[in-house]
């Protein structure tokens, strides 16, 4: 327990250290940019493939669910959509980054630290916390709710896809369906729901590495350690928030 | 001049550094020597602040360095160079960035002098033709001198070295000695060069401290260092079978 609350404050002071005036803003962009492609753009491919799946399967479960005369088919277009914008896109979205960009930067700081590149940093003046961290959260706050948005386009386009291919579902029907009462504050949910999850990818992966002591193996460790908590953190954090937003 | 006073350091309640008290001198290349596992490199990066010494004075010139803030350590910082044990290049930026890093950070440079400025430090340490190269493809060797050309980038006034010619052929070795010295003097800054190669010792040792579990046991110049009374020290100069046979025809 005191370990915890130890790790807690030192993640908050890591946070404070994080968050002051960076040297160049110029040196700065360039690094958030670089960081956006890095970070961002290379998971536009896995995120898309996971998605047309997720969204395949969800429309089919819904049909095999309500295979009833009473319901009107295009129910299943709008049970697609609700559940991916409402919970599939943000949160498995946030998890497979957790795995994917959480190890990545957790192991990329912390081999920095242990080959005493942090501390060349630190020599030089330089605030390493801010120069290795803050471009890595800006860029994931503003790429995530990208690829969020991504992956909603291409569930309920998946979704649409194996409907019709099965026959569960006419393209028509499943259009109107996707359309019907359609709340546009569910998207900003979604949006919030993924800027909560990005900061804690960012942050806690960041901590694990920024901190590691030791060898290779506890970069590994390290890694590790960062796609759990973070995982365990934005399942934390969905419950938090859907209770928060939606009540 | 830099100048520690007193300072103690432990790990997890095993002490390191036991009240070390020694001075650098400017124009000079100062020697830190002792055995693997000494606290030479805990020495080296107590003074620099790397880490938080537990009691004790570091001065740089009249100013006390070790109860500055982080901002106040950033200006002394500006004017320090140091070559890391293991080198420590960005894994992600070419040899030339590497260089060219602390001008970026901290110069108004247009990149038609950075890049003067980046070629005359690799020249300075015989790199040339890799200025494309990532560290992955240099060897052991072209690192600490791209890491060395990087360190002096800026002019430094201190240039702190962690052990600048370990793993490197002897020839490669004496080449860096004699760089550091003669920019050391070029430049008149105040070098401090962690070591365990008895060659370098009696090659640039000027003024020569040796540590021994964390204590400072001896003081001294290349001249003094071979007739010493100092037990430990004598163990550790006549380590090796040339040098033993070396004092026994001198007797
Ligand atoms: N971060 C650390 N945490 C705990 N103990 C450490 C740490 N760094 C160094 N030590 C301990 O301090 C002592 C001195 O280590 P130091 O790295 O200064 O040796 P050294 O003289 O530089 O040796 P070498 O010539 O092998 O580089 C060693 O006993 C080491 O175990
Ligand atoms: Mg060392």
């Amino acid at each position: 327990m005191i370990r915890f609350l130890n790790q807690f404050g030192k993640y908050f002071l890591l946070l404070g250290k994080v968050f002051s005036k960076p040297e160049k803003t110029i040196i700065y962009y360039k690094q958030t940019m670089s960081e956006m492609v890095y970070l961002g753009f290379n998971s536009v491919g896995i995120i898309t493939i996971i998605s047309f799946f997720m969204g395949a399967v969800i429309t089919l479960q819904t049909a095999y669910n309500t295979e009833n005369p009473i319901y009107p088919t295009y129910l299943i277009g709008l049970g697609c959509r609700d559940s991916i914008i409402l919970e599939f896109s943000s949160t498995i979205t946030a998890l497979i980054l957790a795995g994917k960009v959480g190890s990545n930067i957790a192991s990329e700081i912390g081999t920095m630290r242990i080959t005493e590149q942090i501390d060349a940093l630190e020599m030089m003046g330089i605030n390493s916390a801010t120069y290795l961290i803050l471009p890595k959260i800006i860029a994931t706050l503003i790429f995530n709710p990208l690829l969020t948005l991504i992956s909603i386009i291409v569930g309920i386009v998946g979704g649409g896809i194996a409907g019709t291919l099965t026959g569960v579902i006419t393209p028509e029907d499943f259009i109107y369906g996707i359309q019907y009462a359609f709340i546009p504050y569910y998207i900003t949910y979604s949006m919030i729901k993924t800027l909560f999850f990005a900061f804690i990818i960012t942050t806690v992966s960041s901590f694990q590495g920024y901190y590691v002591n030791g060898g290779s193996l506890e970069v590994g460790r390290a890694s590790t350690r960062a796609v759990v908590y973070s995982s365990v953190l934005i399942l934390l954090f969905n419950v938090i928030l859907t209770q928060l937003l939606l009540s | 001049m830099i100048k520690a006073q007193n300072i103690d350091l432990s790990f997890n309640g095993k002490k390191v550094l036991d009240n070390v008290s020694v001075t650098f001198e400017p124009g000079k290349t100062n020697l830190i020597i002792g055995r693997s596992g000494s606290g030479k490199t805990v020495l080296l990066k107590s003074i620099v602040g790397l880490h938080n010494i537990e009691s004790g004075e570091i001065w740089f010139e009249d100013i006390l360095f070790n109860k500055l803030d982080f901002a106040g350590k950033t200006e002394i910082r500006k004017k320090m160079g140091m070559l890391f044990q293991g080198s420590a290049l960005f894994d992600s930026l070419t040899t030339e960035q590497n260089v060219r890093f602390p001008l970026d950070m901290f110069t108004g440079m247009s990149l038609e002098e950075k890049t003067e400025r980046v070629n005359f430090c690799l020249n300075r340490v015989n790199i040339t033709n890799s200025n494309k190269l990532y560290p992955a493809e240099l060897s052991g060797g072209m690192k600490k001198r791209v890491a060395i050309a990087r360190a002096i980038a800026l002019n430094p006034k201190y240039l702190f070295c962690d052990e600048p010619n370990s793993g490197l052929d002897p020839l490669t070795a004496i080449l860096i000695d004699e760089l550091i010295r003669e920019i050391t003097e070029e430049y008149q800054m105040t070098t401090v060069v962690n070591t365990h190669d008895m060659n370098s010792v009696m090659e640039i040792g000027e003024k020569i401290v040796f540590i021994n579990e964390g204590i400072i046991c001896w003081e001294g110049s290349k001249n003094e260092i071979l007739n010493s009374d100092c037990k430990i020290l004598n163990d550790f100069v006549f380590a090796n079978s040339l040098a033993k046979q070396l004092r026994k025809s001198h007797e």
